[in-house]
Protein backbone atom coordinates (compact mmCIF):
# COMPACT_ATOMS: atom_id res chain seq x y z
CA UNK A 1 0.00 0.00 0.00
CA UNK A 2 1.31 3.09 -1.02
CA UNK A 3 0.32 4.82 2.06
CA UNK A 4 1.51 2.63 5.02
CA UNK A 5 4.23 5.42 5.18
CA UNK A 6 1.35 7.68 6.03
CA UNK A 7 -0.36 5.41 8.47
CA UNK A 8 3.05 4.82 10.31
CA UNK A 9 3.87 8.82 10.42
CA UNK A 10 0.29 9.40 12.51
CA UNK A 11 0.89 6.05 15.03
CA UNK A 12 4.52 8.01 15.37
CA UNK A 13 2.51 10.89 16.20
CA UNK A 14 -0.19 9.34 18.08
CA UNK A 15 2.58 7.89 20.55
CA UNK A 16 4.27 10.83 21.26
CA UNK A 17 1.09 12.45 22.50
CA UNK A 18 0.45 14.75 19.48
CA UNK A 19 -3.42 15.79 19.44
CA UNK A 20 -3.38 18.63 16.82
CA UNK A 21 -2.16 18.59 13.24
CA UNK A 22 -1.80 22.22 11.85
CA UNK A 23 -1.28 21.81 7.69
CA UNK A 24 -0.76 23.55 4.68
CA UNK A 25 -0.69 20.24 2.34
CA UNK A 26 0.34 19.47 -1.14
CA UNK A 27 -0.14 16.02 -2.77
CA UNK A 28 2.87 14.24 -1.22
CA UNK A 29 2.20 15.05 2.12
CA UNK A 30 -1.20 14.53 2.31
CA UNK A 31 -1.56 10.83 3.09
CA UNK A 32 -0.38 11.84 6.49
CA UNK A 33 -3.77 14.09 6.68
CA UNK A 34 -5.84 11.80 5.97
CA UNK A 35 -4.59 8.97 8.32
CA UNK A 36 -4.88 11.55 10.68
CA UNK A 37 -8.36 11.06 11.63
CA UNK A 38 -8.38 11.18 15.23
CA UNK A 39 -5.98 13.84 15.35
CA UNK A 40 -7.36 18.21 15.84
CA UNK A 41 -7.00 19.25 12.39
CA UNK A 42 -6.64 22.93 11.17
CA UNK A 43 -5.97 24.29 8.14
CA UNK A 44 -3.82 27.25 7.37
CA UNK A 45 -3.20 29.76 4.82
CA UNK A 46 0.12 30.54 4.80
CA UNK A 47 2.79 28.20 7.08
CA UNK A 48 4.14 31.17 8.95
CA UNK A 49 0.74 31.21 10.54
CA UNK A 50 0.70 27.45 11.50
CA UNK A 51 4.06 27.98 13.93
CA UNK A 52 2.27 30.56 15.28
CA UNK A 53 -1.04 28.36 15.48
CA UNK A 54 1.40 25.55 17.07
CA UNK A 55 2.70 27.75 19.31
CA UNK A 56 -0.48 28.89 20.89
CA UNK A 57 -1.72 25.30 21.09
CA UNK A 58 0.91 24.59 22.89
CA UNK A 59 0.68 27.64 25.64
CA UNK A 60 -2.88 26.19 25.62
CA UNK A 61 -1.45 22.78 26.89
CA UNK A 62 -1.56 20.39 23.65
CA UNK A 63 1.13 18.83 21.45
CA UNK A 64 1.12 19.82 17.69
CA UNK A 65 2.31 19.18 14.65
CA UNK A 66 3.27 20.71 11.25
CA UNK A 67 2.09 19.45 8.22
CA UNK A 68 2.97 21.32 4.68
CA UNK A 69 5.83 20.92 2.00
CA UNK A 70 9.18 22.61 2.14
CA UNK A 71 8.44 25.43 -0.35
CA UNK A 72 5.52 26.26 2.87
CA UNK A 73 8.39 25.77 5.38
CA UNK A 74 10.89 28.20 4.06
CA UNK A 75 7.91 30.89 4.37
CA UNK A 76 8.06 29.96 7.90
CA UNK A 77 11.51 31.22 8.88
CA UNK A 78 10.62 34.56 10.66
CA UNK A 79 8.54 32.56 13.36
CA UNK A 80 10.65 29.76 13.40
CA UNK A 81 13.51 32.40 14.46
CA UNK A 82 11.83 34.97 16.31
CA UNK A 83 8.98 32.97 18.14
CA UNK A 84 9.48 29.38 18.31
CA UNK A 85 12.93 28.77 18.81
CA UNK A 86 13.52 31.81 21.25
CA UNK A 87 10.70 31.49 23.23
CA UNK A 88 11.18 27.74 23.57
CA UNK A 89 8.25 26.21 21.86
CA UNK A 90 7.49 22.44 20.75
CA UNK A 91 6.25 21.26 17.85
CA UNK A 92 7.11 18.16 15.00
CA UNK A 93 6.97 19.02 11.90
CA UNK A 94 6.62 16.22 9.19
CA UNK A 95 7.42 18.17 5.69
CA UNK A 96 7.50 16.91 2.46
CA UNK A 97 10.96 17.49 1.30
CA UNK A 98 11.20 18.78 -2.35
CA UNK A 99 13.90 19.24 -4.48
CA UNK A 100 16.32 16.31 -4.23
CA UNK A 101 16.11 13.15 -6.48
CA UNK A 102 13.38 13.25 -9.16
CA UNK A 103 12.69 16.77 -8.99
CA UNK A 104 12.19 18.73 -12.22
CA UNK A 105 11.12 21.60 -10.89
CA UNK A 106 14.48 23.92 -10.24
CA UNK A 107 12.42 26.56 -8.35
CA UNK A 108 11.36 23.79 -5.93
CA UNK A 109 15.30 23.14 -5.76
CA UNK A 110 17.05 25.85 -3.62
CA UNK A 111 14.72 25.78 -0.61
CA UNK A 112 13.99 22.26 -0.60
CA UNK A 113 17.55 20.66 -1.23
CA UNK A 114 18.63 23.40 0.93
CA UNK A 115 16.25 23.13 3.79
CA UNK A 116 17.96 21.11 5.96
CA UNK A 117 20.81 23.59 5.77
CA UNK A 118 18.46 26.26 6.59
CA UNK A 119 16.54 24.90 9.38
CA UNK A 120 20.46 24.30 10.93
CA UNK A 121 21.24 28.29 10.69
CA UNK A 122 18.00 28.73 12.76
CA UNK A 123 18.76 26.42 15.51
CA UNK A 124 15.78 24.05 14.30
CA UNK A 125 16.94 20.15 14.48
CA UNK A 126 15.79 18.47 11.54
CA UNK A 127 16.50 14.79 9.81
CA UNK A 128 16.13 13.53 6.54
CA UNK A 129 14.03 10.27 6.30
CA UNK A 130 14.24 8.49 3.11
CA UNK A 131 12.72 4.99 3.17
CA UNK A 132 8.83 4.46 4.14
CA UNK A 133 10.08 1.58 6.65
CA UNK A 134 11.82 4.05 8.52
CA UNK A 135 9.25 7.11 8.61
CA UNK A 136 6.68 5.32 11.98
CA UNK A 137 9.85 4.92 14.55
CA UNK A 138 11.62 8.17 13.25
CA UNK A 139 8.44 10.25 13.81
CA UNK A 140 8.09 9.06 16.66
CA UNK A 141 11.32 9.43 18.15
CA UNK A 142 11.59 13.34 16.77
CA UNK A 143 8.08 14.32 18.41
CA UNK A 144 9.27 12.68 21.63
CA UNK A 145 12.62 14.38 21.19
CA UNK A 146 10.84 17.92 20.55
CA UNK A 147 8.36 18.11 23.47
CA UNK A 148 11.02 16.89 26.33
CA UNK A 149 13.67 19.24 24.91
CA UNK A 150 10.94 22.24 24.49
CA UNK A 151 12.35 22.78 21.10
CA UNK A 152 10.54 21.94 17.75
CA UNK A 153 12.26 19.54 14.95
CA UNK A 154 11.02 18.93 12.07
CA UNK A 155 11.32 15.65 10.22
CA UNK A 156 11.81 16.07 6.19
CA UNK A 157 10.78 13.39 3.76
CA UNK A 158 11.91 12.74 0.54
CA UNK A 159 10.07 11.96 -2.39
CA UNK A 160 11.91 8.28 -2.15
CA UNK A 161 9.03 8.29 0.44
CA UNK A 162 6.11 10.43 -0.33
CA UNK A 163 6.14 8.61 -3.90
CA UNK A 164 7.45 9.79 -7.24
CA UNK A 165 6.51 10.61 -10.39
CA UNK A 166 8.34 11.13 -13.09
CA UNK A 167 7.24 14.61 -14.46
CA UNK A 168 10.84 15.14 -16.14
CA UNK A 169 10.07 11.61 -18.91
CA UNK A 170 7.17 13.67 -19.84
CA UNK A 171 9.38 15.99 -21.98
CA UNK A 172 11.95 13.51 -22.79
CA UNK A 173 8.72 12.14 -24.28
CA UNK A 174 7.80 15.16 -26.59
CA UNK B 1 -10.58 61.31 16.94
CA UNK B 2 -8.58 58.56 18.48
CA UNK B 3 -8.59 56.39 21.46
CA UNK B 4 -6.09 55.94 24.32
CA UNK B 5 -4.35 52.83 23.81
CA UNK B 6 -3.32 52.71 27.41
CA UNK B 7 -7.46 52.93 28.63
CA UNK B 8 -8.35 50.83 25.80
CA UNK B 9 -5.67 48.08 27.13
CA UNK B 10 -7.24 48.13 30.34
CA UNK B 11 -10.74 47.83 29.38
CA UNK B 12 -9.37 44.91 28.06
CA UNK B 13 -7.99 43.30 31.29
CA UNK B 14 -11.12 44.93 33.47
CA UNK B 15 -13.90 43.24 31.00
CA UNK B 16 -12.11 39.98 30.87
CA UNK B 17 -9.91 39.46 33.80
CA UNK B 18 -9.54 36.20 33.36
CA UNK B 19 -8.71 36.08 29.66
CA UNK B 20 -5.66 35.24 27.97
CA UNK B 21 -4.11 37.56 26.73
CA UNK B 22 -1.87 37.47 23.74
CA UNK B 23 0.10 40.67 22.70
CA UNK B 24 2.14 42.30 19.67
CA UNK B 25 5.59 42.55 19.48
CA UNK B 26 7.03 46.03 20.46
CA UNK B 27 3.90 49.00 21.92
CA UNK B 28 1.11 46.58 22.43
CA UNK B 29 3.49 44.27 24.43
CA UNK B 30 4.65 47.39 26.34
CA UNK B 31 1.66 48.73 27.07
CA UNK B 32 0.10 45.56 28.17
CA UNK B 33 3.55 45.65 30.72
CA UNK B 34 2.65 48.67 31.65
CA UNK B 35 -1.12 48.13 32.03
CA UNK B 36 -1.23 44.97 34.36
CA UNK B 37 1.42 42.59 34.03
CA UNK B 38 0.35 39.19 34.90
CA UNK B 39 0.82 35.38 34.03
CA UNK B 40 -1.38 35.23 31.44
CA UNK B 41 0.18 37.62 29.14
CA UNK B 42 1.27 36.41 26.67
CA UNK B 43 4.18 39.11 24.92
CA UNK B 44 5.52 38.41 21.85
CA UNK B 45 9.15 39.78 21.00
CA UNK B 46 9.16 39.01 17.34
CA UNK B 47 7.19 37.00 14.93
CA UNK B 48 5.31 40.56 13.64
CA UNK B 49 2.60 38.82 11.54
CA UNK B 50 2.01 35.77 13.37
CA UNK B 51 0.31 37.63 16.48
CA UNK B 52 -2.72 36.46 15.44
CA UNK B 53 -2.43 33.01 14.66
CA UNK B 54 -0.85 32.53 18.03
CA UNK B 55 -4.55 33.92 19.69
CA UNK B 56 -5.61 31.10 17.35
CA UNK B 57 -3.83 28.54 18.31
CA UNK B 58 -4.33 29.02 22.20
CA UNK B 59 -8.27 29.67 21.30
CA UNK B 60 -8.87 25.96 19.70
CA UNK B 61 -6.45 24.70 23.10
CA UNK B 62 -8.54 26.53 26.10
CA UNK B 63 -11.95 27.29 26.59
CA UNK B 64 -11.19 30.29 28.29
CA UNK B 65 -11.77 34.18 26.83
CA UNK B 66 -8.84 34.73 23.98
CA UNK B 67 -7.99 38.08 23.38
CA UNK B 68 -4.76 39.12 20.93
CA UNK B 69 -3.61 42.98 21.03
CA UNK B 70 -2.66 43.29 17.39
CA UNK B 71 -1.32 46.29 15.65
CA UNK B 72 -2.18 47.48 11.93
CA UNK B 73 1.28 46.59 10.64
CA UNK B 74 1.16 43.15 11.74
CA UNK B 75 -1.90 42.46 10.64
CA UNK B 76 -1.50 43.49 7.21
CA UNK B 77 1.87 41.65 7.48
CA UNK B 78 -0.56 38.52 7.67
CA UNK B 79 -3.85 39.17 6.28
CA UNK B 80 -4.33 35.36 5.28
CA UNK B 81 -5.05 35.22 9.24
CA UNK B 82 -7.86 36.53 8.98
CA UNK B 83 -8.99 34.12 6.50
CA UNK B 84 -8.05 31.31 8.45
CA UNK B 85 -9.75 32.51 11.54
CA UNK B 86 -12.71 33.24 9.73
CA UNK B 87 -12.65 29.97 8.33
CA UNK B 88 -12.01 27.86 11.82
CA UNK B 89 -13.98 30.56 13.80
CA UNK B 90 -13.83 29.94 17.44
CA UNK B 91 -16.34 31.22 19.43
CA UNK B 92 -13.56 32.11 22.25
CA UNK B 93 -11.11 34.57 20.22
CA UNK B 94 -11.31 38.40 19.78
CA UNK B 95 -8.66 40.45 17.98
CA UNK B 96 -8.05 43.92 18.73
CA UNK B 97 -6.20 45.75 16.29
CA UNK B 98 -4.69 48.96 17.55
CA UNK B 99 -4.65 51.12 14.60
CA UNK B 100 -1.94 53.87 15.05
CA UNK B 101 -1.30 53.96 11.14
CA UNK B 102 1.82 53.05 11.29
CA UNK B 103 5.24 51.15 12.44
CA UNK B 104 5.66 52.91 15.69
CA UNK B 105 8.02 50.21 17.19
CA UNK B 106 10.44 50.93 14.55
CA UNK B 107 10.05 54.64 14.28
CA UNK B 108 6.37 55.34 13.05
CA UNK B 109 6.99 55.31 9.42
CA UNK B 110 3.32 54.91 7.80
CA UNK B 111 1.79 51.56 6.91
CA UNK B 112 -1.68 50.94 4.81
CA UNK B 113 -3.43 51.27 7.50
CA UNK B 114 -5.14 54.64 6.06
CA UNK B 115 -6.45 52.96 2.68
CA UNK B 116 -7.21 49.51 4.06
CA UNK B 117 -10.75 49.20 5.78
CA UNK B 118 -9.61 46.30 8.52
CA UNK B 119 -12.65 45.63 9.62
CA UNK B 120 -13.99 45.06 6.49
CA UNK B 121 -11.15 42.28 5.28
CA UNK B 122 -12.29 40.59 8.27
CA UNK B 123 -15.79 40.84 7.94
CA UNK B 124 -15.03 39.38 4.19
CA UNK B 125 -13.10 37.20 5.74
CA UNK B 126 -16.30 35.71 8.47
CA UNK B 127 -15.51 37.73 11.37
CA UNK B 128 -18.07 39.83 13.09
CA UNK B 129 -16.12 43.31 13.23
CA UNK B 130 -15.97 46.53 14.91
CA UNK B 131 -14.54 50.15 14.36
CA UNK B 132 -14.31 52.27 16.85
CA UNK B 133 -12.01 55.71 17.78
CA UNK B 134 -13.29 56.67 21.10
CA UNK B 135 -12.41 54.60 24.33
CA UNK B 136 -16.62 54.38 24.93
CA UNK B 137 -16.60 53.01 21.69
CA UNK B 138 -14.02 50.66 22.47
CA UNK B 139 -15.65 49.27 25.79
CA UNK B 140 -19.13 48.31 24.35
CA UNK B 141 -17.07 47.09 21.05
CA UNK B 142 -14.97 44.94 23.28
CA UNK B 143 -17.86 43.63 25.51
CA UNK B 144 -19.81 42.91 21.72
CA UNK B 145 -16.90 41.12 20.38
CA UNK B 146 -16.93 39.06 23.26
CA UNK B 147 -20.40 38.00 23.61
CA UNK B 148 -20.11 36.65 20.06
CA UNK B 149 -20.76 33.43 18.98
CA UNK B 150 -17.48 33.26 16.97
CA UNK B 151 -14.70 34.97 15.97
CA UNK B 152 -14.49 38.94 16.29
CA UNK B 153 -12.26 41.71 15.39
CA UNK B 154 -12.37 45.50 16.83
CA UNK B 155 -10.28 47.94 14.82
CA UNK B 156 -9.88 51.01 17.29
CA UNK B 157 -7.72 53.92 16.07
CA UNK B 158 -5.49 55.52 18.68
CA UNK B 159 -3.05 57.80 18.99
CA UNK B 160 0.70 56.68 18.74
CA UNK B 161 2.53 56.25 21.82
CA UNK B 162 5.72 55.45 22.90
CA UNK B 163 5.90 53.87 26.07
CA UNK B 164 8.86 53.36 28.59
CA UNK B 165 7.78 50.13 30.08
CA UNK B 166 8.96 46.47 28.76
CA UNK B 167 7.80 43.05 29.77
CA UNK B 168 10.50 40.34 30.37
CA UNK B 169 12.98 39.90 27.84
CA UNK B 170 12.70 36.49 28.78
CA UNK B 171 10.91 34.97 25.93
CA UNK B 172 11.11 31.66 27.31
CA UNK B 173 10.03 32.63 30.53
CA UNK B 174 7.25 33.89 29.73
CA UNK B 175 6.18 31.16 27.53
CA UNK B 176 6.65 29.06 30.07
CA UNK B 177 4.85 30.99 32.86
CA UNK B 178 1.75 31.83 30.57
CA UNK B 179 1.63 27.58 30.01
CA UNK B 180 1.23 27.40 33.15
CA UNK B 181 -1.12 29.65 33.87
CA UNK B 182 -3.25 28.85 30.98
CA UNK B 183 -2.96 24.85 31.14
CA UNK B 184 -2.02 24.26 34.33
CA UNK B 185 1.32 22.32 34.15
Amino acid sequence: MESDWAAAAVGGLERAGVDHVVHLPDSSIAPVLEAATGLESTLVSREEEAVGVLVGAWLGGRRGALVCQSSGLATAFNALGSLAVPARVPFVGLVSRRGDLGEFNVAQVPAGYGMPEMLDAVGVRNHVVDRPADVGRRTRMAAESAFSTRTPYVVLLDATVTGYKSEASREDDR
Amino acid sequence: MTADQYDCTAAVLDRTPDAAVVSNLGVASYVLAAVRHRPRNVYLWGSMGVTTPVGLGLALATDDQVTVLDGDGSTLMGLGALSTVGGVDPPNLVVVVFDNGGYETTGGQRSHAATTDIAAAATACGLASWRTETDDGFADAYDAAVDHDGAALVVCSVAPVDPDERPPFDFAGVAGRARDAIAGR
